[in-house]
């Protein structure tokens, strides 16, 4: 109904492996990124900051943890650690003086370095096997994190994160810390984007299919594996640091848990492996659903006037998003994401069911 | 327009030197639209051209075009004007026989094919005595290992024209400035309904003043877009790919293959469409058994608004004024139903649709009305080098096609018969002066159809004067006319409708294997061959609807009350319809004589062993028992 193909042609192969070839995917995205935009003038700084900032950096965060799962294939539970380690080495260049923008340069790089160091041990074993080896690593994390003073500043303290500022300019208001989140998402999303259309990303999808077809194919499969691993870390460190600059605005261990690694696995597994849309709907159903449900909960006992217990009430919430991931992974394994391709594909062929081509 | 660009080398220089980095035309390789513009595609023509002379060409030859549209076979086209030489088009399926009877009207010195396939049918024709002298390919897949003498590729031809033209500096001028409006433009064919198909040379004049004639009657712009995929030897593509496209700058996109049409349709989304009737049926086929395989919802609204809009476009050809919500629900309709389908066919930018050939079924027509495409019926014949009379935008009327253009005279004579004077009208048939002298009279072209011309100066055309048949009470009808009602139904392929000097009329149809096989497939309807589906009283159950709705429309002394569903589908190898698709009724009627007489002898079923012409030219029998079905 929408999508209206006619005239769509290429006289290059450089055109025809634009980014959107579908002028109403553009539209789409122009109006989106238009929306993203004007969102402090149109929503309330309470819901702007407590609900659409978070949303965007996971989704960041969620993005990054689907180059390495999604793309390349790696089970990684040890996502938050890589993430704690860009946000405590970042806030401490930040506390030691270095400006903001090369205080989360230092953050992406360090965790990028310790990813992909970690990388080239766990990298000699594949599947689950690498799965509880992250596992591991985020136990290590987590440990390091409790036992080392010099970095937390002790086992039950937060290092408080310096205003956050950037060109020399400090950012308080809550736009402005807004519109750092939404460029740094945009600014990863843009990337994830362009990933499909290199020769990075297609080798990437080679070794998720399998690694050794892929080494066939003249993949150098461990490297792209470990390209995989160091990139996403790099997104990981700066997605934490601004997590910490800008919306927790001091860093504890309990916010890099093993617990964190697992929701933002379940961003991506729900929104879709490989899908960069399903990110977005991903982050959106795990981070703000439970706030929507319990919302509709007390809204419900409400009008139907039920007394329920303290305990009720916050139980049956978390159990009714738990049942509402199982339908939506139940409806669609492939995830939100997929879910999303499905309609747009209805409404491609609309008012047709299939084509012939 | 000045006297100056009055032959395609000059109006293609000029295109060239004014409008040198504009598209002329896109060919689709591999995915990708190739584009050539004005300047090269000239500078290919001139080489093409001292190519052409440097292997003996020369004026009076005639080189044959063999294959499907490609750019290259049409520079070759246009190359041949330049040295006054025939371009000599032929249907890319036709038969050796075909064949072999263009190769005796003229002197054939050269061909110039699309592949490896047509390669071998020209050595085929050498086998059989004809004298080619040289074979030119477009594609060289395949041909690597040929020692065929006198066969190269198009780059030969081009280097040999580059050093003709270095060797000769005065070859370049003579090129452009050599040939002259009266010169031979294309050498094209009748379509032979009735007999072997005549010799018809248009000169450049003929095509130039044909798409004069065409512009001032509004059937093209400028710029336009369109595609080619007709086949090259019917003249509704010269005169669109290249008379008019060549005179009005139209970009000409030449899809990728036969077979990718429809989707090479959606990339380029053509401003201008010119399809035969048959193309627009199968088309409304396709539409038809898409939507009958959608969801309820999807139906349920497709029909909602297209029987809406439907009704509302007769009410509109029948003079009456729109209803209230008329123009509400073709917008939501628009919206919601015409443009997706419209998008899906790449219809969307169409401003100038037309359907020409042979008459179009009056419920086509108004679906596409209906669809929002301002179709328009386009009356021409290959003497007229396409263009006589042209229905406008918004002079749409069902049974007119329209004023003659501007520059066409239009007279009746006292028998009936459409006249048509023009400076388009040819000269005569190619070495048949008999032929010449009984078409033409004092300039006058006897065009062969029956029809009038109204009070408010539009154009009746009844059908062919040799096909107004009376039934034994009397009644005047058109086969064709019926026969197009029946072709609306998606289930019906061909018809031939029979009846003249009897009391009634009956009908032999074609099931369409296609959406009568997908029919089939749904329902659980099973079966083994087309003859054997088209024998089912299932699908007789589905032509007796078909037939009920033509009977509905039909007077009371037309009605169709017997037919058999034929065994076969009409086939151009069988000699049963032309090129084309039209249908050759003698051949048909004299071949089906024992189902005609089933047909009206009240015989409950009929024997039959039809003749069939394998693709490898062996012929073989087929028997079977067709079943007369009563509506």
């Amino acid at each position: 109904m929408f999508y209206r193909l006619s005239g769509v042609r290429h006289n290059s192969y450089a055109s025809d492996s634009k980014m959107f070839n579908i002028p109403a995917d553009r539209n789409a995205t122009v109006f989106f990124l238009l929306l993203g935009l004007a969102a402090p003038f149109v929503i309330p700084s309470l819901y702007l900051n407590s609900y659409v900032l978070p949303w965007l950096i996971w989704t960041a965060a969620a993005l990054g943890l689907n180059l390495v799962t999604g793309w390349a294939g790696q089970l990684h539970l040890g996502y938050a650690a890589v993430m704690a380690v860009g946000a405590y080495s970042a806030v401490h260049a930040a506390k030691f003086g270095v400006p903001w923008e090369f205080a989360l340069l230092i953050g992406g790089l360090a965790s990028s370095v310790i990813g992909s160091l970690f990388a080239f041990t766990a990298l000699r074993v594949k599947g689950l096997y690498l799965a509880l080896t992250t596992l591991a690593m985020q136990f290590v994390m987590d440990w390091v994190l409790t036992h080392s003073p010099a970095i937390a500043g002790g086992s039950h303290a937060s290092l408080q994160a310096p205003t956050f500022a950037l060109l020399g300019q400090k950012i308080t208001s809550d736009a402005g810390l807004y519109y750092v989140a939404f460029g740094w998402c945009v600014l990863v999303t843009i990337f994830m984007l362009n990933l499909k259309r290199t020769g990075l990303g297609r080798a990437l999808v080679a070794v998720r299919e399998k690694d050794f077809a892929a080494a066939i194919l003249g993949v150098n499969s461990f490297y792209y594996k470990v390209v995989a691993f160091a990139a996403s870390a790099f997104i990981a460190g700066i997605t934490g640091a601004l997590l910490v600059a800008t919306f927790y605005f001091l860093a504890a261990p309990e916010q890099f848990t093993v617990s964190v690694s697992i929701q933002v696995l379940a961003m991506v597994i729900i929104g879709g492996l490989g899908s960069i849309i399903g990110s977005y709907f991903g982050a959106a159903l795990i981070l703000l659903m439970p706030g929507v449900v319990n919302q509709i909960f007390g809204w419900l006992a409400n009008m139907l006037g039920l007394e329920l217990g303290i305990e009720t009430f916050a139980h049956i919430p978390n159990a009714a998003y738990g049942a509402l991931i199982i339908i939506f992974l139940m409806v669609e394994p492939l995830g939100l994401g997929k879910l999303y391709a499905n309609i747009r594909d209805y409404l491609m062929i609309w008012p047709f069911d299939q084509l012939k081509k | 327009m000045g006297n100056e660009y009055n032959t395609m080398a000059r109006l293609l220089m000029r295109n060239a030197s004014e409008h040198g980095q504009d598209i002329a035309m896109r060919e689709k390789d591999r995915g990708i639209w190739m584009e050539i513009t004005w300047a090269d595609y000239a500078e290919q023509v001139i080489n093409c051209a001292a190519g052409f002379a440097a292997i003996g060409v020369s004026p009076g030859d005639a080189v044959m075009i063999l294959g499907d549209n490609r750019v290259r076979l049409y520079a070759g086209m246009l190359s041949l004007t330049m040295l006054r030489a025939y371009a000599m088009p032929a249907y890319s399926g036709a038969s050796l026989q075909e064949l072999q009877h263009f190769l005796a009207e003229a002197k054939v010195v050269a061909a110039l094919v699309e592949d490896q396939e047509q390669v071998d049918n020209v050595i085929e024709l050498r086998e059989t005595g004809s004298d080619i002298a040289s074979i030119i390919y477009d594609e060289p897949r395949g041909l690597n290992e040929y020692e065929t003498s006198g066969l190269m590729s198009w780059d030969a031809l081009l280097e040999k024209g580059r050093e003709n033209l270095a060797a000769n500096p005065e070859l370049r001028t003579q090129l452009i400035e050599g040939s002259g409006p009266e010169d031979p433009g294309v050498f094209l064919h009748s379509s032979g309904t009735t007999g072997k198909p005549k010799g018809i040379v248009l000169s450049q004049k003929n095509a130039i003043e044909g798409a004069h004639n065409g512009y001032a009657g509004g059937a093209f712009d400028y710029g336009d877009e369109m595609m080619a995929y007709l086949p090259m030897a019917w003249a509704g593509d010269y005169a669109l790919t290249v008379g008019a496209a060549i005179t009005y700058r139209i970009t000409v996109n030449v899809p990728e293959r036969q077979d990718t049409v429809l989707r090479d349709m959606r990339e380029i989304a053509p401003s201008i469409y010119l399809a035969a009737p048959r193309s627009w049926d199968n088309l409304l086929t396709t539409i038809q058994v898409g939507i009958e395989n959608s969801t309820p919802l999807k139906k349920w609204l497709y029909h909602f608004f297209m029987d809406r809009s439907i009704a509302s476009q007769r009410r509109k050809l029948n003079g009456e004024s729109d209803g209230a919500f008329d123009g509400l629900g073709r917008m939501i309709g628009e919206w919601l139903i015409f443009g997706p389908i419209k998008d899906q066919f790449g219809l969307t930018r169409v401003k100038h649709a037309f359907t020409g050939g042979e008459a179009i079924g009056e419920d086509t027509f108004v679906f596409y009305r209906g669809l929002g495409i301002q179709l328009r019926q386009l009356y021409g014949q290959t003497e007229t080098c396409a263009f006589t009379a042209i229905q406008t935008a918004d002079e749409v009327q069902l049974h007119t096609v329209g004023k003659p253009l501007p520059g066409v005279e239009v007279e009746i004579a006292d028998d009936g018969e459409i006249l048509v004077r023009s400076q388009s009208v040819f000269a005569g048939y190619y070495n048949n002066p008999e032929a010449s002298a009984e078409a033409l009279e004092d300039g006058w072209l006897r065009t062969g159809d029956a029809g009038y011309v109204e009070d408010d100066g539009h154009l009746v055309v009844l059908g062919r004067l040799s096909e107004v048949v009376y039934t034994a009470n009397g009644e005047r009808y058109v086969p064709n006319y019926v026969e197009n009602r029946l072709k609306f139904s998606p289930y019906i392929k061909d018809a031939a409708v029979v009846g003249s000097g009897r009391d009634q009329l009956t009908a032999m149809v074609c099931v369409d294997s296609e959406a009568v096989g997908h029919w089939a497939e749904v329902n659980g309807v099973p079966y083994v061959s087309y003859a054997d589906l088209s024998q089912r009283p299932e699908v007789a159950e589905l032509l007796n609807e078909a037939f009920k709705r033509v009977n509905k429309a039909l007077t009371d002394g037309l009605q169709l009350h017997r037919y058999v569903s034929l065994h076969k589908e009409f086939d151009p190898d069988d000699g049963e319809i032309t090129r084309t698709r039209k249908l050759r009724r003698k051949v048909v009627e004299e071949r089906y004589s024992k189902v005609i007489d089933a047909l009206y002898d009240g015989s409950k079923d009929v024997h039959v062993s039809a003749v069939v012409t394998y693709e490898t030219g062996e012929a073989g029998s087929v028997d079977r028992t067709l079943l007369v079905r009563e509506v």
